[in-house]
């Protein structure tokens, strides 16, 4: 007889296996057992019918009480007489499950949390993912005074039932520091947190209230916020496979910085993206918007087959759609039905049938081995008074009758639109026909032939839920209200698959922890109400970004401190409990604006083409067709923000990929977070960095008066933004008088340090003070804490 | 990864570092006061990979693959075919071909006339019954015995950029990790100075446009970034940002690491933050490279036979028998895996013109790799790999003559050699048709080829997975790809 249920040591089990700190109450579907059966058994026995063995599946309540072949499987409330029990338990590897050559095991807790469901009725609620969020009632709390708004008492009432108690605020600093870096990317000035903190002192609460407005409203909001947004949309200025050419996309880019800035509804930057070409009267904006279906990567590689490329193309697309918005793996039904979740292989084909009418094929032709290659059709655009001048000009050259003249003329019109920039864009043609590949293979034509539809499980009975008018078909603006209609289609699902990223941006991790899969296989939320609250309150709002924004990072757990005694970071490695807040390095391109910032070369224009930082001669030697020639910016162009650098998906900029920026190839919901000694070398010795140190020297030493300490206080006001310690004072003086020494005895190596980069090297300046400061400001912007957002 | 073996893995890199956290700067410094960087490196603790990782007691420690980017000519070099000289000019027959799908560089075209390689075949001894191999290869001829040649290699792919992303990261798309990242992830390092993963792009020869190659090769995919391979570069920095900036020498970056180290030990402090001592930790590394891979790149101090048996290109940074030789550096120095791209290899034309010049490229410094192996007894430890990313047709693309043609991308069938660790000596594997054009004997598909690699490093490929996109990968793929026992030890 097995001991019963709990074992003493249970808790201590739980805590290893999971790092979950979850009861071991009452036995969720959802949470504790389709993890087990999606993982170890619906390979076999799920979703796809043609790999399904005794004609068994388990991903129904149906399939597993009917049965197969063999004896019923789960008898719900007895598990002595389920025929499951006996497999996971068998002795003979003949009747084991699962079985030993699929290297999948069942740990003793999985198999006592499966006896424990069936014995309580084996009852299978939908995936969590699919059923639409609805508002859960606000918990109650004892703690009255800490919650600010019903965020907090969602997750106090959770804290309350584990005995536990939130962190206490974080200091005003490293507060404002949060904000700064979460919404704008960029650090405060020292009069911006002397502000705060001053503020701060009187009405914590009101200070944050205040300064989110005040960022909210910053133009840096929109860079910051695309960051994450062009890695899910795989924004990059280059085809990527192949020659890995430029292709002409920058306006998508500055698209998304503005509607993230106007707070554009999330419907509507959908529907934009996915269809603004369609939408009635588009505007210039609606139609560079529509680029979103032409940042796949795209190739016209000598001897490429055009159908067997089109079938990647739309492949590509519907991972791509259906990470973004579904936050769903849909690519998995390719080549047959999803093994975990309930797409199927017509669905995905289906998906890829929205996208068949997009002109795309004409780059097979026209494709050529320049910089920018030809990726039509695209769209000019121009400064107003540009395109004031080219309609006047177009004027005269229809009216010119003389061959000189019009020579002229047409001059005069290429140098215009020399001027302008031009963009990829979407434009609907007659759809291709869309067939199912039978194992995805495009060279068999044998599949039927489908037409747009949604997923068939989510697509409801009712058929009015953006069912076509008579004898059309559904458009990719179809898809697009579908996907953020609460009622009539999926919004809800959208809604909260976005509220749980944005999640993860202020919280450092989702609630959901995978953002990037809510089916089957990814994890479920560990605070269901409190994502559909958000999910609902999103789109209920309007889809009012900034609003929910607002929420979270007004909210009392967004204040809390980060910092956590070792047996809370043991007992929730990941932060889902939320009794902290989380410590992270900043992204990538942060990691450049930050320095820039500080050292006041941070040059803050918006848009525009794609710059290109310092970069290592010959690191583009690799590519061809044509051999690439790297010339990086001059002037203002070497320091904008790090989402204007040029993105060459094959080579990217080795600075951003030391620091975990992907080279979107795929949708990226969450970038890993590296600790190397790659990226420590980047920080060390990149021109871009080093430059940032010297001229945030010189900045030290006119603006941060004569003595050495107020120096110092200067130095670390801008990049930590408080003063100095005793202990760092002293460590600093010393680092200093050494440098000092070191640069007397040679004065051309002072020399040689202070006129890195293209930024004028002061000449009232001693090289060799300056250099003992850049000495200083090198290793100012190496603390962890100078890039840590805390 | 899964979360509980993340988590112990964290705990016993916290536990390593509080060990040994003050005494790395330490070590560091033992380098800088003139002992050789490497001769400390096997008291030192290597980056632990997966803990049930190998598998199986291991062939291969290491390995190293000399990736022939652009599909070397299988028909000119290995894969014999006399039966074509009487066919010269003939057509293609039909019941060869059997509809197989051609690159839209030669399906336009009105004939599919055979070309006969113009090379003379030599049958020379092996360990069985002997392997012809062209007179391009005179000393691949001469290490006949030490190799595994694969006739019968065959995968989907018929153009090069999803050939290549197919062959490096088992995959036709981009976004999934290389093999040298897996095994970064799988195995470690052996050397804590070293990346586990280094790669080389050496120069080429022939006159026609090289096909580019792509970051993704030695990528990380979804695994995490730091096990991407480690560009050795022969211009510039050998390893990007390497070199202190103008003006700093090593005592001054010492001296701001020092303060650095005091600075962020206070943050430590204050937050117990594992990602700070790991920050810590990394610019030690970092400096630490500073000195080891200037030792590993100088070789100023190899013996004039070394550079007699790669030949007198191995003096010239860049070049691949340079890269070979460093190659066997890093083998020495315990690097996992070594992977050098070769390029220009894509004879659509000219054939005599080019081929000559890319096999003069390689043919000496591979040789000389494998007897350097040998001679020091790494071969039997040390797995080396040969090969393209498909092979070429039997008929003719653009002109045909006696003297010259070209040869459009073949994916049927093409020839590999494998030569080392655990791998037998001396045979060749597989059998092609008379056009060398199908294979009918022993077929190796790309994703068996990858899973006999990972056999020989003692890694069950269908074991080897990471969870991503709700799936568990595998280098492999899903299919079952069986490992090629007939070729091994």
């Amino acid at each position: 007889m097995e001991k019963p249920f709990p074992h003493p040591l249970w808790p201590l089990c739980l805590l290893w296996l999971t790092s979950a700190w979850l009861p071991a109450a009452e036995v969720d579907f959802n949470r504790d057992i389709r993890p087990i059966l999606s993982d170890k058994c619906f390979a076999c026995h799920g979703p796809d019918e043609r790999t399904r063995e005794a004609e068994l599946r388990l991903d129904t309540y149906e399939g597993a009480t009917e049965g197969g072949e063999f004896a019923i499987p789960i008898v719900p409330g007895k598990p002595d007489e389920s025929e499951v029990m006996a497999r996971i338990h068998a002795t003979d590897p003949d009747d084991l499950m699962p079985p030993p050559e699929s290297h999948k095991k069942l740990t003793a807790r999985e198999k006592d949390l499966l006896k424990r469901w069936i014995a309580e009725g084996a009852a299978y609620d939908p995936p969590w993912a699919y059923v639409p969020p609805a508002r859960h009632p606000v918990p109650e709390v004892t703690v009255k005074d800490w919650p600010v708004n019903w965020i907090d008492r969602f997750l106090l009432a959770n804290l309350e039932r584990e005995k536990l108690s939130p962190s206490p605020d974080a200091d005003a600093v490293t507060l404002v520091r949060r904000l700064h870096f979460d919404l704008l990317g960029l650090p405060p000035t020292p009069r911006e947190t002397d502000a705060f903190v001053q503020a701060a002192e009187n009405n914590p609460q009101a200070a944050v209230d205040r300064e989110v407005a005040r960022l909210l409203a910053s133009p840096h909001f929109g860079e910051r916020m695309a960051i994450y947004w062009l890695d899910l949309v795989r924004y990059a200025d280059t085809v990527g496979y192949h020659g890995d050419q430029d292709h002409n996309i920058s306006p998508y880019r500055d698209y998304v910085i503005d509607a993230f800035n106007a707070n554009l509804p999330f419907d509507q930057f959908s529907r934009e993206q996915l269809a603004g070409d369609l939408l009635p009267g588009s505007t210039v904006g609606q139609k560079v918007a529509s680029g979103y279906n032409r940042l796949l990567q795209t190739t016209h590689e000598g001897g490429a087959q055009p159908k067997e490329y089109l079938a990647i193309y739309q492949a590509d697309r519907v991972r791509n759609v259906s990470a973004v918005w579904m936050g769903a793996t849909v690519g998995c039904a390719q080549c047959h039905d999803h093994k975990y979740d309930p797409y199927t292989a017509k669905d995905f084909y289906s998906l890829a049938a929205f996208f068949a009418d997009i002109d795309e094929d004409q780059h097979f032709k026209v494709g050529s081995n320049t910089l920018p290659t030809k990726r039509p059709p695209e769209m000019l655009l121009l400064a107003p008074e540009d395109e004031a001048e080219l309609a006047a000009l177009k004027e005269e050259l229809a009216a010119a009758g003389d061959k000189d003249e019009k020579k002229r003329l047409q001059a005069k019109v290429a140098a215009v639109e020399k001027r302008g920039r031009r963009t990829m864009i979407t434009v609907a043609k007659p759809p291709r026909e869309v067939r199912v590949l039978p194992r995805g293979n495009w060279l068999d034509d044998t599949g039927a032939i489908v037409q747009p539809a949604y997923p068939h499980f989510l697509a409801g009975d009712d058929p009015g839920s953006g069912e076509p008018g008579e004898g059309s078909r559904l458009t990719r603006l179809d898809l697009a209200n579908w996907l953020t209609d609460p009622v009539d289609g999926t919004g809800g699902l959208t809604a909260r698959v976005f509220a749980n990223r944005l999640w993860a941006l202020f919280f450092g991790t989702g609630i959901a922890r995978d953002l990037g899969d809510f089916g089957g296989q990814g994890e479920a939320p560990v605070h269901p109400g409190l994502l559909d609250n958000l999910a609902v309150e999103f789109h209920e709002s309007g889809w009012d970004v900034k609003h929910l924004v607002k929420l979270m990072v007004t909210s009392r757990a967004y204040r809390q401190s980060s910092l956590a005694p070792p047996e809370m970071r043991e007992r929730d490695p990941h932060n889902q409990l939320v009794a902290r807040q989380s410590r992270f390095r900043l992204p990538a391109e942060m990691m450049r604006d930050n320095a820039l910032a500080i050292a006041g070369l941070l040059v803050n224009e918006h848009g525009g083409k794609s710059v290109k930082p310092y970069q290592p001669a010959g690191y583009y030697r690799h590519l061809n067709f044509p051999p690439r020639k790297y010339a990086a910016d001059t002037g203002a162009g070497q320091w904008r923000r790090g989402v204007y650098v040029h993105w060459q998906r094959q080579f990217l900029h080795p600075m951003l990929r030391a620091f975990d920026a992907p080279t979107r190839e795929e949708c990226t919901a969450e970038r890993p977070r590296s600790n190397t000694p790659v990226a420590a070398m980047v920080l060390l010795n990149d021109p871009t960095f080093l430059e940032a140190a010297r001229v945030f020297a010189e900045r030290i030493m006119r603006e941060g008066a004569a003595g050495e300490g107020d120096r110092l206080d200067f130095a670390y006001r801008h990049a930590v933004s408080r003063p100095p310690d005793g202990d760092e004072r002293r460590i600093m003086g010393e680092l200093l008088a050494f440098a000092r020494k070191d640069f007397q005895a040679r004065p051309e190596a002072a020399k040689a340090l202070v006129s890195t980069g293209q930024a004028p090297v002061p000449a009232d300046l001693d090289p060799v003070e300056h250099a003992a400061w850049t000495t200083a400001a090198r290793a100012i912007l190496n603390l962890a804490e100078t890039f840590t957002r805390n | 990864m899964n979360p509980l073996h993340e988590h112990r893995l964290a705990l016993t890199r916290r536990h390593f570092f509080r060990q040994g956290g003050m005494g790395l700067g330490a070590a560091a410094l033992g380098h800088l006061l003139g002992q050789d960087a490497m001769a400390a490196a096997p008291g030192m603790k290597a980056a632990a990979g997966l803990p049930h990782l190998p598998h199986f007691a291991p062939k291969a420690k290491r390995a190293i693959y000399l990736f022939m980017s652009g599909a070397p000519s299988q028909l000119d070099m290995f894969d014999y075919k006399p039966k074509m000289a009487d066919l010269f000019d003939e057509d293609l027959p039909e019941s060869i071909r059997q509809g197989q799908r051609l690159t839209t560089m030669t399906s336009k075209q009105k004939r599919f006339p055979v070309a006969p390689s113009m090379y003379a075949f030599e049958k020379v001894a092996n360990n069985a019954d002997g392997a012809w191999i062209s007179e391009l290869l005179p000393y691949t001829k001469k290490m006949a015995k030490d190799l595994c040649i694969i006739k019968s290699m065959h995968t989907e792919a018929i153009n090069h950029d999803p050939a290549i992303t197919y062959f490096c990261t088992g995959d036709q798309l981009p976004g999934k990790a290389s093999l040298g990242a897996w095994l970064s992830y799988g195995l470690g390092s052996e050397n804590e100075n070293l990346p586990a993963f280094v790669v080389m792009n050496a120069t080429w020869s022939a006159k026609r446009d090289a096909q580019a190659i792509y970051n993704r090769l030695w990528g990380s995919g979804f695994l995490p970034s730091k096990h991407q391979g480690v560009l050795l570069r022969s211009q510039g920095d050998p390893v990007l940002f390497l070199s202190n900036p103008e003006g700093v020498e090593r005592n001054t970056r010492r001296r701001m690491l020092d303060a650095l180290e005091k600075l962020n030990r206070k943050t430590l402090e204050s937050f117990g933050d594992p990602e700070t001592q790991a920050r810590i930790a990394q610019y030690e590394m970092a400096f630490r490279m500073q000195a080891s891979v200037p030792e590993l790149t100088d070789l100023s101090q190899e013996p004039e036979r070394t550079f007699e048996a790669y030949g007198p290109d191995s003096r010239k940074p860049g070049t691949f028998a340079n890269c070979a030789l460093m190659a066997r550096r890093l083998a020495e120095r315990g690097v996992r895996f070594t992977q050098i791209f070769h390029r220009g290899w894509d004879q659509h034309g000219n054939i005599a013109g080019d081929l000559p010049l890319q096999c003069r490229d390689v043919d000496q410094a591979a040789h000389a790799l494998i007897t350097d192996l040998r001679e020091r007894g790494m071969l039997e430890d040390t797995l080396v790999v040969w090969g393209g990313e498909f092979g070429r047709t039997i008929y003719c693309q653009g002109k045909l003559t006696r003297e010259n043609y070209g040869r459009d991308h073949h994916p049927r069938n093409f020839t590999i050699w494998m030569a080392g660790a655990g791998v037998k000596p001396g045979i060749v594997y597989g059998e092609t048709d008379d056009f060398s054009y199908n294979v009918t004997e022993n077929p190796v598909h790309i994703h068996s080829f990858n899973a006999t690699l990972l056999h020989l490093l003692g890694i069950n490929h269908r074991q080897f997975t990471f969870k991503h996109q709700g799936l568990d990968q595998r280098l492999t793929g899903v299919e079952s790809a069986p490992v090629v026992k007939d070729i091994l030890l």
